[in-house]
């Protein structure tokens, strides 16, 4: 992981990295086993008690479900201070948690993304704010 | 409940950003379905409104807007909001008041003008509003999450790029002859397999944009209208549905989605679709034309399945097999679809049914489907928004 000390999520309680592994930031539901991400993202199962909803960090790998190349940037509120067009978006599984969850891949060689292939958490940096904190949002990229 | 029939429709032209007020395009269609219905507007007993979202105060009460201009009468007035089924909940409001006799004749409308730029987050509010996540951290507009949803469908049926780019000829084919459509040129699978790539699979030509349009629909239950109309059309069925826990699609705005399927794909059309078929008594087979939110040209093919048409992975070869042409055994988007159209939020719900409705009236010139009866309209809006009507004649 690179140095994180200066970094700042741009959106809070999504992506943690305090474990020294980056990691989304999920929730999971001791009653009817879901989890959630974001974590407010609720989508319990019919019927459910609702009871015992915890905080959990996802495993920091996954398998790459589904991948698109995006060519065109995309329109605010998004920003990062370099091109970052083309770019991939992963949804990435993690298979114990029965769940899937989209992010941008930071590798470059995009015709090197294959379905089924492992996949790290990682962070993007998209600008600098001005206190000078790196911004970022959770990313994943190929583990090699 | 009672028979209710549509007696009415109208519409303003789909085009694409423009600096009229919406409420003007709303009345070119008002006045369109009042004069094909041949009654006053006096005669409307209740009005249901799809909601105009970047219209302000005038867009959230688009319906008491619409109302001032033709002039007020003190009928209840709804203004409602379900994303691109806004205007199935519309349709759907209008019908129950009418077959349950609340009211005789009712007004069901939606009109979106284009916004200048691109859509996006409508709120700051990162908790709760999910969206604002996808735009600020997810970079991800709308077409990635069905470039995501068909990259599975390629790995899993086999669907090609071939496939992607045949429906969009098709769909510009049959939107060449339609005078309503906003994009009017008939394209070559060579020209479409050129076009530029949005968010692969999918390329610029098999994406549809936002245009602005609007559109009417009169419907009635009373004997004298009915008698006088020309060649009213039944509605069988208008229903709702929402998404069914285990829903394996990843929705617009989500950052989620379940690893394992417990419920169907698209599960909200899935349950409009079903309770239509269970209401009306008449399944896929009985259905002579579909109108379905081809939002891309994954929807196209994935529709079909999820409205039963075909088994799982089974529409591509529909299409290759020229099932779903005109002179097919079923013709699907004859309009030329949301790819000649782009979308116009809250009235292209109310646009599709009138398609439909046109085609079982015999309206539709060069693109009719010849001895249609039965037509369906299949609607799809993001977070688990869906409606389904289903028409005769
Ligand atoms: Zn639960």
């Amino acid at each position: 992981m690179e140095n994180m000390a200066n970094s700042v999520a741009r959106i809070p309680n999504l992506v943690d990295w305090s474990t020294g592994e980056v990691r989304l930031m999920s929730a999971k539901c001791n009653s009817c086993g879901t989890y959630f991400f974001p974590k407010e993202h609720y989508q319990h199962r019919p019927g459910c008690s609702r009871e015992g909803v915890e905080d959990v960090l996802l495993p920091s790998r996954g398998k790459l479900a589904s991948y698109t190349v995006q060519h065109y940037p995309c329109p605010p509120p998004f920003k990062t201070e370099q091109k970052i067009t083309p770019y991939g978006i992963g949804l990435v599984e993690f298979e114990a948690e029965k769940i899937q969850v989209a992010g941008i891949i930071t590798d470059t060689d995009l015709k090197s993304l294959e379905l089924g292939m492992e996949m790290e958490t990682t962070t993007l940096t998209m600008y600098v704010n001005e206190e000078k904190q790196q911004v970022v949002t959770w990313a994943f990229r190929a583990v090699k | 409940m009672r028979d209710v029939y549509i007696i009415g429709t109208g519409i303003h032209p789909w085009t694409g950003f423009s600096e009229q007020v919406f409420a003007d395009f709303a009345a070119t269609a008002v006045d369109g379905a009042l004069k094909d219905a041949a009654i006053e507007w006096t005669r409307i007993q209740s009005i249901m409104a799809g909601i105009f979202i970047y219209g302000g105060n005038a867009g959230h009460l688009s319906g008491q807007y619409l109302e001032s201009i033709f002039g007020e009468t003190g009928v209840p007035v709804v203004n409602v909001y379900n994303a691109c089924a806004t205007g199935s909940a519309a349709i759907r409001m209008a019908y129950n008041s009418v077959a349950a006799g609340e009211t005789d004749t009712a007004l069901a409308f939606g009109a979106d003008v284009s916004p200048k730029g691109f859509l996006t987050a409508k709120s700051d509010n990162a908790v709760q509003d999910r969206d604002v996540i996808r735009w600020k951290m997810g970079g991800m507009p709308n077409p990635i999450y069905w470039a995501l949803e068909c990259t599975k469908r390629m790995a899993k049926y086999g669907t090609t790029e071939e496939d992607l780019a045949l429906v969009k000829v098709l769909m510009s084919e049959y939107g060449s002859k339609n005078p309503d459509a906003r994009f009017k040129k008939a394209y070559s699978l060579e020209e479409v397999l050129k076009s530029v790539y949005v968010c692969e699979p999918l390329r610029l030509y098999e994406i549809c944009p936002v245009s602005t349009g609007a559109a009417a629909l009169i419907i009635t239950a009373d004997p004298e209208l009915i008698a006088k109309a020309d060649k009213p059309v039944k509605i069988n069925a208008t229903t709702m549905g929402s998404a069914i826990y285990g829903d394996p699609t990843i929705r617009i705005s989500a950052l989620s989605c379940p690893a394992v399927a417990e419920a169907p794909m698209l599960s909200e059309s899935y349950s409009a679709s079903r309770q239509a078929y269970e209401k009306a008594g008449i399944g896929p087979e009985d259905i002579d034309l579909l109108e379905l939110p081809d939002n891309s040209s994954w929807h196209y093919l994935v529709y079909l399945e999820t409205c039963g048409f075909c088994g799982e992975g089974e529409a591509d070869k529909m299409l290759r097999d020229g099932q779903t042409r005109i002179g097919g055994t079923l013709p699907v988007n004859p309009s030329g679809g949301f790819s000649s159209h782009g979308e116009a939020l809250s009235a292209q719900a109310i646009w599709q049914v009138i398609e439909c409705a046109n085609q079982l009236r015999g309206r539709c010139g060069e693109r009719q489907v010849e001895g249609a009866k039965v037509a369906m309209a299949q609607t799809y809006g993001l977070m688990g928004n869906s409606g389904t009507t289903i028409l005769s004649i």
